[in-house]
């Protein structure tokens, strides 16, 4: 399974890029496109009405909308039983609802995002491509980083949470048991929850971050021909960098004849930062004008064509 | 009467064991304490204003946090006098 992300500065196409490469891919391939973005619009492309369920569009292509806020919703519902569960003396005072306070924390959304990504790719095992459509820029980064800053802090704890067992454990030798009414504190990593769960965190996030590096995976750039997008779009190649993820498509869309110049600029700029990376260019579409043609997935360009995955 | 001597002499000894146990581990029981309080406060750090982990992280081991929490607040209690703790566990009157 080969997995694409196609990221970029709001606006520059994102949504129609990965509709139209999923679309291509589709006649050879069975593909699965998943907008990520909060303000979906996949379903406009297509000229369908999408809902958080995936959806056939023909046989070898499927569309699915994520719904971030009922992933948070579901996600925080999930924390608030464990407590419930833990503090279930409070459901005799009725106190037990002022955990639902819990889903205002913030970064939720980051969360639920990768959380999105990860059920995804774990769940569809039977298709060739799944492409993802981001949310702009900042949301897409950080959610993206979410992994290694996770897995660093994990790592930390983990490492104190082992010298407090250690300690626990000296303790238990030497002075044993005093008294019959003594809690004794688990010592062994296997019967600490809080190491436990943390094991389990930093395996999903290791597998996570394994697919997210590994050659399978690939993130796709998509910017226009003018100076901010092409600003944003080197932020987001010094991000991809730093977080060592593979860029492995650049491309520029909407390109006018007039503008020519500025697209070569753009171009020339964007290759001097990512000089191994392949650029495709896609000519600004009509159709998007006239709101006519319900296609907008089907365009010219072959999207895909200068780089194929390995 | 032999056997009540006996069984006080037990409890002598049992105590006497005991407390050079307790006094063998104060400062170990110190120290993890402390290690505890820093697991508690790198986790839920920004309830004294420090940068925390991503939000979820603290919210996945809450429900499991219930003695860190308590030891928490005792150290927050306590730090006024942290000196006079130290010492008490050292054992310096």
């Amino acid at each position: 399974m080969k997995i694409l992300f196609f990221t970029g500065k709001g606006g520059v196409g994102k949504s129609t890029m990965s509709a139209a490469s999923a679309w291509q891919l589709s006649q050879n391939h069975r593909v699965l496109i998943v907008s990520l973005d909060p303000a979906h619009n996949l379903g406009d492309v297509f000229g369908v009405v999408l809902n958080h369920k995936k959806q056939r569009f023909t046989d070898s292509l499927y569309l699915k909308e994520v719904n971030l806020q009922k992933l948070c919703r579901e996600y925080l519902q999930r924390e608030i039983r464990v407590f419930t569960d833990t503090y279930r003396y409070l459901q005799t005072i009725n106190l037990d609802s002022y955990f639902s306070v819990l889903k205002y924390s913030p970064g939720i959304e980051e969360y639920a995002l990768l959380t999105s990504i990860e059920e995804t790719v774990r769940s569809e095992k039977d298709i060739d491509y799944i492409v993802f459509d981001t949310p702009p820029t900042g949301l897409t980064l950080r959610f993206l980083a979410l992994p290694w800053i996770t897995m660093t802090w994990i790592d930390r704890l983990m490492q104190i949470r082992r010298d407090i067992l250690e300690k626990r454990h000296t303790i238990y030798r030497i002075r044993g048991i005093l008294d019959d009414k003594e809690t004794i504190l688990s010592y062994d990593e296997n019967d600490d929850d809080i190491l436990k769960r943390l094991k389990t965190l930093n395996g999903n996030y290791q597998a996570l971050s394994s697919i997210l590096q590994g050659n399978d995976c690939g993130i796709v750039l998509v910017y226009n021909p003018d100076t901010l997008s092409l600003k944003e779009s080197k932020r987001l190649i010094d991000g991809l960098r730093e977080l060592k993820l593979p860029l492995r498509l650049l491309i520029n869309n909407k390109i006018q004849k007039k503008y020519t110049a500025m697209a070569d600029h753009v171009d020339s700029v964007i290759k001097s930062l990512a000089p191994a990376v392949p650029i495709q260019r896609v000519a600004f579409s009509e159709h998007l004008l006239d709101g006519q043609n319900s296609t907008l997935y089907d365009i010219e360009e072959t999207i895909l064509s200068p780089f194929e995955m390995k | 009467m032999i056997s009540s001597m006996v069984h006080w002499v037990r409890r002598i000894v049992a105590d006497f064991d005991a407390t050079h146990r307790e006094k063998a581990t104060a400062l170990t029981v110190m120290e993890m304490e402390e290690l505890e309080n820093i697991f508690a406060l790198l986790l839920l750090g920004s309830f004294a204003g420090f940068p925390s982990p991503p939000t979820f992280l603290a919210v996945e081991l809450l429900p499991y946090m219930e003695r860190e929490l308590q030891i928490l607040c005792k150290r927050a209690k306590d730090c006024n006098d942290m000196l006079a703790e130290m010492c008490g566990t050292i054992g310096i009157d």
